[in-house]
């Protein structure tokens, strides 16, 4: 956790500092608009915000990919861990032969689960306001949209976070729950490609929680309902689920 | 007497494979049982069953009256299992503030006598702790809020001899305050000196209840005689008790069921320069039992 802290710190501060540097390049935004469409895609392009601007280079550089990449990794790594890595090295049967029940050890894991993760990413807010002010790259981006977008983002790490958590309950084992949280996240960012580039494939885009996060620039227009709502109903199906199997089973 | 592990008919199957078949078993308060079985009867299996760690297929049994899954039967009963994993920079008195706290807190002067006991400083990480230094953090955690009983899987491997002596002591301790002991292994000699009933389990099964002075006088030993001269196995061959004589250059071995008396006074006639007995596995200790049950 201290590790993931200290990268996260060391993230911001770099793309933080190389902000001066590129404000003033008007060039910069030609280069990308030269881009094919599926790279605009990927650096989050939108052809309102120039990436000069705070809020293009914050969500090109940081909230469109980056960013949520770090905390989808932590996320999964530390949800497969909480349950199924535990049982596989031994320690949930020590640990349950105490007066402690297995709703308790669930609820609790969980809890603790999302609340690092949650720290994690506020550590994550809490450096863009203090690194990125100083240097301007905040201007003209509100705070309830800083903190919406990264909101948002907690959401959607959480959404695998969760589903490696729940596979972990389900299987007793660390392995499947990283495969599957981590397919999950793969599948859904093609998905959310698929989405932007074909407009005929766009009943995908309920099927992918990166199309809520990344359809729109959070930064300079808040972040969608979309991105909580259906993220969050995943959320308590998978924990629920995961609950519901945990507590009939054998431990392995 | 109440009973304190009660199993009825159970069984578990683990996909095809029948781990226990029905098991009858009851454990009354006071006493020591011991569990005796080879490696994959189902000693642990068993175990598991009783805190709810699996599920019986059928049959059922209870704990102190209750269910292993029960917080308030848990509270009572102190487990320690074959192997206590605990993060390598943990200290062992992580272990015991941690385990206590779900306890409601434990007493902390027992512990620190034990601690003085077994010669182990709690101060240091677990990760740099021997395999019998972590066995001893197991052993007094499992007994730290006093458990009115107690689970050992396999308790003193790992231990050298003295501290198996302070361990016998331990034991024998909880027993007089009342409390109730189920401990696991597959050499007799583990749980002969304390326990006061011993349970067999072969392949599932359980062949065998009885008291350790009757199992003594059944149990097979096997002795190597190491002669100077000449070694001579037909002398043995047909005392009482000799199942086996065999002879290879100057040793002889016999297995013996019961009583060693005839034999050592013939070996007597022979020039004997060292007899060797081993810890016979259980497997051939009891291979009556197992050969009848086939």
């Amino acid at each position: 956790m201290l590790w993931w802290a200290l990268g996260v710190l060391v993230l911001v501060a770099f793309t933080a500092a190389l902000y001066p540097s590129i404000r003033n390049e008007a060039g910069f935004d030609e280069v990308i608009k030269g881009l094919p469409e599926s790279m605009k895609v990927i650096v989050g392009y939108d052809p309102n915000v120039p990436v000069t601007s705070p809020a293009g280079y914050l969500h090109g550089r940081l909230f469109a990919l980056l960013a949520p990449l770090v905390m989808l990794v932590f996320a999964i790594s530390a949800g497969s861990d909480a349950i199924g890595g535990a049982e596989e090295a031994g320690i949930l049967e020590p640990l349950l032969a105490h007066p402690v029940t297995r709703t308790r050890v669930y609820v609790e894991r969980y809890a603790a689960n999302l609340a690092m993760l949650t720290a994690l990413v506020g550590l994550f807010a809490l450096t863009v306001i203090v690194v990125a002010g100083p240097v301007g790259a905040l201007e003209g981006i509100e705070l309830t949209r800083l903190a919406g977008g990264c909101a948002a983002m907690l959401v959607l790490a959480h959404v695998h976070g969760a589903v490696a958590f729940a596979v972990g309950a389900f299987t007793g084992r660390r392995g499947p729950a990283v495969a599957v949280a981590a397919a999950l996240a793969i599948a859904g960012y093609l998905a959310q490609s698929i989405v932007a580039l074909s407009p005929s494939l766009r009943w995908l885009r309920f099927l992918t929680p990166w199309h809520a996060y990344l359809d729109r620039n959070t930064l300079v227009y808040g972040a969608s309902a979309a991105a909580f709502v259906i993220p969050l109903i995943a959320i308590a199906g998978a924990v629920t689920l995961g609950h519901w199997v945990f507590v009939r089973r054998d431990l392995r | 007497m109440t009973t304190v592990v009660e199993a009825r008919g159970l069984r578990k199957d683990f996909g095809a494979l029948r781990a226990l078949h029905g098991l009858d078993l009851s454990i009354e308060a006071g006493e020591v049982f011991g569990y005796l079985g080879p490696n994959g009867a189902g000693k642990t299996t068993t175990i598991r069953l009783l805190f709810d760690f699996i599920r019986p297929t059928a049959g059922s049994v209870s704990v102190l009256g209750g269910s292993g899954a029960d917080p308030a039967v848990r509270r009572r009963v102190g487990y320690l299992p074959a192997d206590l994993p605990v993060p390598r920079r943990h200290t062992a008195n992580d272990v015991f503030d941690f385990y206590g706290a779900l306890r409601g807190g434990f007493d902390r002067r027992w512990v620190d006598q034990l601690l003085q006991r077994f010669e182990l400083d709690p101060t240091r990480p677990v990760g740099q702790l021997s395999t019998g230094n972590r066995r001893k953090v197991g052993i007094v955690q499992a007994v730290a809020h006093r458990p009115e009983f107690v689970v050992l899987d396999e308790p003193s491997s790992g231990l050298d001899p003295l501290l198996q002596r302070e361990f016998a002591l331990l034991v024998r301790e909880l027993v007089s305050d009342g409390a109730t002991v189920l401990m696991s292994s597959h050499v007799l000699p583990e749980v002969e000196e304390l326990a006061d009933r011993v349970g067999i389990l072969r392949a599932g099964r359980l062949v065998r209840i009885a008291t350790v002075d009757e199992l003594r006088q059944q149990a097979r030993q096997r002795i190597e005689l190491r002669t100077t001269g000449a070694a001579d196995c037909a002398a043995f061959a047909a005392l009482p008790g000799v199942v086996d004589a065999s002879a290879d250059g100057n040793i002889i071995t016999i297995t013996v069921e019961g009583s060693v008396d005839a034999v050592i006074k013939v070996a007597a006639q022979f020039e004997v320069d060292r007899i060797v007995t081993h810890e016979t596995p259980l497997e051939e200790i009891f291979l009556g039992f197992y050969e009848g049950s086939q």
